[in-house]
């Protein structure tokens, strides 16, 4: 186990899918803090799931190391995944199964069990304020309540990172305000928080730190109101964001 | 294992959710053993209990005609039409309904058949006696043939022809031998005096036995019930392939697998909770359509399923045949991307397994290339450890060795998932 304050360290990261001669992720190198609310931004394509797919270990890199919390997946996977949670951006449940079943079952993979599981999930139904729907099944909730559950079941095991791959999108801005706030929250606990949007003014206010990236590189990197301060003709991260990536419509 | 149980709990619920899928996965393999067994029972039922009717022009009135007539009466194998509204049916007339499909098959006996048969017979006589100069026995007469026109729609199997072919020249044979044997007597007794003419009696010297092998001391009589079950359960069995596959490719669609990867837990793992939850699954099924071969199928006029004294046997070879399905229904889900992929896939490779493991045609019948392939089917497996029990009386000795390959099948396709899991993670 390596020694060091960051608690995840990309290191000379380069992924090249099979079949392509051209990288998906170009030689990055990345240090995220403890407690840390980081964006990553950029068009489709950009990388960014490729980056969040590499940090959650679904696959390695080609070349170049990835350190979370001093460890890597190659030596110490098991590990690694009992300390994360993802978010996808997929609602990624079961929807014949009640809320409750749901994050019972998540939570056993995790390792939670018995009164203390009982009692997180009650907690955390109650924060998001689904605590009278946790008998219904997921298949007759709005899409706001579908995301509130995504996101609960990646917290649920009170994780040191999470990954949070676009959690805001498609829904009101009720939903949208309740979500951002219990995150905030949640990282004041000491929970390092890697997120991805393309709602920027969402980043700017969310993050403590974004790298805008694109064609796997990243193009600037800092705290948002110190981007938009040190490019002094653009008082916004969006203006910044479309300087440097183009305005040209981007494919997945 | 709280892992392992909580994934079994939830495929459960996900299964037990979803009533309409589940009633599919019980009603569908019943109404096919039940669909196909009524259907096969023809072919394993006498012909003279399927009774087929056939169109007789017999335009001969002589003893050919009215012994090919009073054979096919007294066979009873068939239903005989000479007249349709009252008129006797011509040649043309016969031809024609053939043709529709309308009958399957018509026999046209034509003018002085059996003048020519005697003509023959009186040659043959002739030609034994020439040399006694009989009063009586004429002259020698030239050998002549005349066709016997059978006419066959040819949507009619190959089998049922032979079976009317057969019995027409036995008719024929027959005969022949009493005429021979007529005229032959009447020579003699123009040779030998006091030799009155011998009445031709035909006696059964040899009998023919027919005894079904068996292990045990019970002989089980196979039938269309004894055959068919089997062969159909192992085949409804295989199609668990088919929800198994899209249970997995589902949860790669909506999101769930990935979240599953990123969380505690091997791939293993959750495959070996979806292999226990469709296993079970398969193990049901077979169970109902053991019990729709004893308790249905004899309230619907076919014979009752005989399961044996091997039930333990019978259970063995029930889960490896699971097994070795889940197994595949794994490896397919794994690797196809689609629901289409593994729909089509999944069902034309039962299919072709099921065609080689000797479903439909016997092994035994197939060419001797086809015959080697065959062997290498999971299906033919099964299928030969279920005759094995309920055709041979075989014990669970008996069907190690069938078990063992299926088993060894299931290892390698949970094999090939695992690795094509892995590959994934390289790309």
């Amino acid at each position: 186990m390596q020694e060091n304050q960051h608690i995840i360290e990309l290191k000379y990261l380069t992924k090249y899918y099979k079949g392509s001669n051209i990288p998906a992720i170009d030689n990055i190198n990345l240090n995220i803090d403890k407690g840390e609310i980081y964006g990553l931004l950029g068009p489709n394509g950009a990388g960014k799931t490729t980056t969040i797919s590499m940090l959650c270990g679904l696959f390695g890199p080609t070349s170049g190391n990835v350190f979370i919390d001093g460890m890597e997946f190659q030596h110490s996977s098991e590990k690694i995944k009992s300390i994360i949670g993802v978010v996808p951006q997929e609602i990624a449940l079961y929807p014949s199964l009640t809320a409750k079943e749901n994050l019972t079952f998540f939570g056993h993979l995790y390792g939670l069990k018995g009164k203390h599981l009982k009692t997180r999930i009650n907690e955390c139904l109650e924060l998001f304020g689904l605590e009278k729907n946790a008998n219904r099944r997921i298949k007759t909730f709005s899409g706001g309540m579908k995301r509130r559950i995504n996101l609960i079941a990646g917290i649920l095991h009170k994780p040191k990172i999470i990954y949070l791959d676009e959690p805001t999108v498609g829904i009101d801005v009720q939903s949208r305000k309740v979500i951002l706030e219990h995150l905030k929250n949640i990282n004041k606990e000491g929970t390092t928080i890697i997120y991805t949007s393309h709602y920027m003014e969402e980043a700017e206010n969310f993050c403590s730190r974004v790298a805008i990236i694109d064609k796997g590189n990243i193009l600037t990197e800092g705290k948002p109101k110190e981007l938009i301060a040190t490019k002094g003709e653009y008082t916004d991260l969006e203006s910044i964001f479309l300087n440097i990536t183009g305005r040209a419509l981007r494919d997945e | 294992m709280l892992r392992l149980l909580s994934s079994i709990y939830k495929e459960l619920l996900v299964l037990i959710r979803d009533r309409a899928g589940l009633a599919i996965l019980f009603i569908m393999p019943l109404v096919l053993i039940l669909i196909m067994t009524l259907i096969q029972d023809a072919t394993f039922r006498t012909v003279k209990e399927v009774n087929i009717s056939m169109i007789l022009v017999n335009n001969d009135k002589d003893s050919l005609g009215e012994a090919i007539s009073k054979g096919l009466y007294a066979s009873e194998f068939f239903q005989i039409v000479e007249k349709i509204n009252g008129e006797h049916i011509d040649e043309e007339t016969a031809k024609e309904l053939i043709a529709r499909g309308d009958y399957k098959i018509g026999i046209i006996i034509p003018e002085r058949a059996t003048e020519a048969i005697r003509g023959n017979v009186n040659a043959l006589i002739n030609k034994s006696f020439k040399s006694f100069n009989i009063p009586g026995v004429k002259k020698r007469t030239k050998k002549s043939t005349i066709d016997v026109t059978i006419y066959i729609d040819p949507a009619t199997s190959n089998s049922f022809k032979n079976m009317v072919m057969s019995s027409l020249k036995e008719f024929t044979s027959q005969l022949e031998i009493e005429m021979f044997f007529k005229n032959f007597s009447e020579a003699m007794a123009q040779l030998i005096p006091d030799q009155k003419p011998i009445k031709f009696e035909s006696f059964e010297t040899i009998r023919y036995k027919e005894v079904y092998a068996s292990t045990t001391k019970d002989e089980v009589l196979p039938n269309s019930v004894q055959h068919n079950v089997p062969a159909w359960t192992m085949f409804a069995m295989f199609f668990i392939v088919l929800p198994l596959a899209g249970n997995i490719i589902k949860e790669r669609d909506d999101g769930s697998a990935f979240r599953l990867k990123t969380m505690p837990g091997s791939f293993v793992m959750i495959m070996f909770s979806k292999i226990f939850v469709f296993l079970g699954v398969s193990f049901v099924q077979f169970i109902l359509m053991l019990l729709v071969g004893v308790y249905i199928m004899p309230a619907m006029g076919l014979p009752q399923l005989e399961i044996g004294p091997h039930k333990i046997a019978l259970a063995v070879m029930a889960l490896s045949s699971g097994l070795a399905a889940t197994g595949y229904g794994v490896a397919i889900g794994t690797i196809a991307t689609t629901h289409e992929q593994a729909a089509t896939f999944g069902a034309v490779s039962i299919i072709i397994f099921a065609a080689l493991g000797g479903i439909w045609v016997p092994v035994y019948v197939m060419p001797h290339t086809i015959r080697i392939i065959s062997q290498f089917s999971p299906l033919h497996w099964g299928l030969n450890g279920f005759y094995d029990i309920f055709l041979r009386g075989g014990d669970l000795m008996v069907v190690l060795a069938e078990a063992g390959k299926l088993l060894i099948f299931f290892v390698i396709m949970l094999g090939i998932a695992i690795v094509y899991n892995n590959y994934t993670k390289t790309k």
